[in-house]
């Protein structure tokens, strides 16, 4: 089943069915009218016909009425002899030749006596007059054209009957009264007749022809068929016989107003069931009616004709219609089919594909083009947005390179330094989202000398994490034995300094300790001060001079500074990250919490340098470390006993 | 971070108030930078309001003032206190650079 789902499908259904149904409407009309203005018509001309041929017909009869009454009028005149009454009968008939015959008929008792019966009646006989005494042959006051007129007392038509005797046609007569006296003595005298032969009749009527097989017939007073085209109906059938046969009420109404003397026009169906229509109108002076039929078939034939074009030229136009409604439809959602697709293409990530092109001027072709610029900023907006996630990858990509670097040039604790029984030392870093440029390092200069090296580079990032390679690398070249911390961290601003067009920096503190006699010579270059942690005795910052810090400038004299450590001292060094940690309301840790903190704890160095790095993180806890937290711890053991 | 500058007597003094850190250190270094090319070179830099410096912000401190210097020029700092001062001592910048009460006896010594 064709379900009209497309929009061209529903367009074509629409557009279709609706004018189809205004064409079959105004064809429906059109059709109803044309029949009504042909069938009007056709009752106009079969109006005239009818009475052009009941003119006709009125014509002839009225002449026989005229004779027939003339002759009764001369009979009531006056006493007319036997003889004068026969020469009267037998012109009547030689003059008037639609006359068939004419006879005078007396009324029995006027005659003298009872049984008394005289009737001349002269007729033709070939081309002669012939006579006959009626009275001879029949018991004439008993039949029905004496009987009727003498009891009406006026001029009578019979019905038509057919002359067994001597003309073996169709006859009709006309029966007029004639009387004696006047007023009160008016009596009956008898009846005069004239017969008249019906053939001319049957001819006249006969003669009407309508279309190519309408026709006319006669009905007489009674409704019996007089003449018809079949004749073998005429005088045996009568329209209520036929009603009566195929019980057609409308039928016999139909022959009841015919026999009224109403005209009209009707629908009526033929004696051989032919569809058709049917034009009645009385004949006045016998009562009878013609009835004239248009078969229906042939009256509509223009009609049907031209109704069946229309019906053809709709069809093709209607197939028109759709073929064109079908042609727009699909011009119109072609584009919108291939925006489908196109979004189809664009849904799996194909921006490259093809877009139905926005030229029209209409809603498709501004969709079109509203979708071809959503794609180019859809194509944009992800383009920018895989810059940006690639743009952060790099970023990251780039903190992790310098965290990196930083892991990678702080000494590995594990193992530690070739065990010796000088000094114990632990260092631990917690490094910063964004390296902080903090870095320690510890190496033996000989065998009796120590090295211990922590510093803070100036900025952050990759520039900080390689200018903290280059600074330990510096220093490690610049440690040679015999030299003093002041020496190295001189040699090192030095290099640093020349071409520090960054003007990076970084602060150091430098510390020599003689593992065998515990002196520490040392240098600070702008560090924060290192806690000395005697034995036995309360936290105190390392004493010592500031001093610039390294790089800053060129040819700083740097001067180092030295104390003794006994056996159980412990120094500890550590970054700002430390001090400067600060908590959620925005407070320092500071120097004095850090001399507070380092003054309880009593464990092994690594306890003891996780126990304040646990310190710093709970008193900054919930805040992003903003520097790196760094903490060196050494204690001297002094020499082993030998 | 805020700098504000105003014109004395040819010394252009800045204001600087809130924290010079690695966040703001930036803006520092492109307004001295703006300065030097605008061939004021004679500044006196107001360190009152400053509550906070770090490295990075003395990084800046240093490479503009190293900039004017090079320039012929000369930058100093007044008003240098608590926090700041103590940074500034500990890093030895005190050494390098020249620190002065007050804004007026920065002038003054120009």
């Amino acid at each position: 089943m064709l379900l009209a789902k497309t929009i061209a499908a529903r367009l074509i259904l629409v557009t279709v069915l609706c004018t189809a149904l205004v064409f079959a409407l105004v064809l429906g009309v059109v059709d109803y009218r044309s029949q009504a203005i042909v069938e009007a018509e056709a009752a106009q001309s079969a109006r005239h016909l009818a009475q052009a041929s009941v003119y006709r017909v009125e014509a002839v009869l009225g002449a026989v009425t005229k004779t027939t009454e003339g002759l009764a009028r001369t009979l009531e005149s006056g006493e007319i002899g036997d003889q004068e009454l026969r020469t009267l009968l037998r012109r009547s008939v030689e003059s008037n030749p639609e006359i068939f015959g004419a006879a005078a008929a007396f009324e029995p008792a006027e005659l003298g006596g009872p049984e008394r019966r005289y009737a001349p009646y002269y007729f033709r006989s070939g081309d002669k007059i012939s006579s006959m005494q009626l009275d001879e042959t029949e018991n004439y006051p008993l039949h029905d054209w004496y009987q009727i007129p003498r009891e009406l007392g006026r001029a009578q038509w019979s019905e038509p009957y057919y002359d067994e005797g001597g003309s073996k046609t169709l006859m009709a007569s006309l029966s007029v009264p004639f009387y004696s006296g006047s007023g009160e003595q008016r009596r009956i005298r008898g009846i005069v007749t004239a017969d008249i032969a019906l053939d001319w009749l049957t001819k006249t009527v006969d003669a009407i022809k309508v279309l190519d097989t309408g026709y006319a017939f006669l009905l007489s007073r009674n409704g019996t068929v007089i003449t018809h085209p079949d004749a073998a109906r005429m005088l045996n059938e009568t329209i209520f016989s036929v009603a009566e046969a195929r019980d057609d009420p409308a039928m016999r109404e139909l022959g009841r107003r015919m026999i009224r003397g109403e005209s009209g026009f009707a629908p009526y169906l033929t004696f051989k069931e032919v569809k058709s229509r049917l034009y009645y109108a009385p004949i006045p002076s016998t009562g009878w009616t013609l009835a004239i039929v248009f078969p229906e078939a042939e009256l509509f034939a223009d009609v049907r004709t031209l109704t069946l074009t229309v019906t053809a030229m709709g069809i093709a136009g209607l197939l028109l219609l759709a073929g064109i409604t079908l042609r727009i439809a699909r011009s119109l959602t072609r584009p919108l089919g291939e925006l489908a697709a196109a979004t189809a293409a664009i849904s799996e990530g194909r921006f490259d594909v093809r877009l139905p092109s926005g030229n029209a001027q209409d809603e498709v072709g501004a969709l079109s083009r509203a979708f071809r610029a959503m794609t180019i900023a859809l194509r944009e907006h992800i383009r920018r947005l895989v810059e940006t996630t690639s743009a952060k990858e790099r970023i990251e990509g780039e903190l992790r390179v310098a965290h990196d670097i930083q892991m990678s040039i702080l000494p590995k604790m594990l193992p530690l330094l070739p065990q010796r029984a000088e000094f114990d030392l632990h260092a631990a870093m917690v490094t910063a989202k964004e390296v902080g440029g903090d870095f320690y390092d510890f190496f033996e200069i000989d065998d009796n000398h120590l090295c211990l090296v922590i510093a803070d580079v100036a900025g952050k990032g990759v520039p900080a994490a390689l200018f903290m390679a280059v600074t330990k690398t510096l220093l490690k070249a610049n440690a040679k034995a015999g030299r003093s911390a002041a020496e190295i961290l001189g040699k090192v601003n030095d290099e640093i300094a020349r071409d520090n067009e960054q003007s990076m920096f970084v602060t150091v503190f430098c510390g020599i300790l003689n593992l065998k006699s515990g002196e520490l010579v040392y240098t600070n270059a702008g560090h924060n001060p290192p806690v000395l942690m005697r034995r036995g005795a309360a936290p105190e910052w390392l004493p010592g001079k500031p001093q610039l810090v390294v790089g800053a400038m060129p040819a700083i004299g740097y001067c180092s500074s030295s104390i003794v450590l006994e056996r159980g001292d412990r120094l500890m060094l550590y970054t700002d990250g430390v001090t400067e940690a600060v908590d959620l309301d925005g407070t320092f840790y500071g120097e004095q919490r850090l001399l507070q903190d380092v003054a309880h704890t009593s464990g092994s160095v690594r306890d003891d340098v996780a126990a304040l790095i646990t310190a710093v993180e709970s008193f900054a806890a919930g805040t992003e470390p903003a520097d790196d937290i760094t903490v060196m711890l050494v204690e001297f053991r002094g020499p082993g006993l030998e | 971070m805020n700098i504000q500058f105003r014109d004395s007597a040819g010394v252009t003094v800045v204001a600087v108030a809130g924290k010079l850190d690695a966040l703001t250190a930036a803006d520092y270094e492109t307004t001295m930078k703006a300065l030097l090319a605008d061939g004021k070179t004679r500044c006196v830099v107001d360190f009152s309001e400053l509550t906070y410096i770090s490295s990075a912000g003395l990084r800046v401190l240093l490479a503009a003032a190293k900039s004017t210097k090079a320039a012929g020029g000369e930058t100093r700092f007044a008003g240098v206190t608590g926090n700041v001062l103590a940074v500034i001592e500990m890093t030895g910048f005190n050494s390098i650079l020249s620190l002065h009460d007050s804004v007026d006896a920065a002038l003054g010594a120009m």
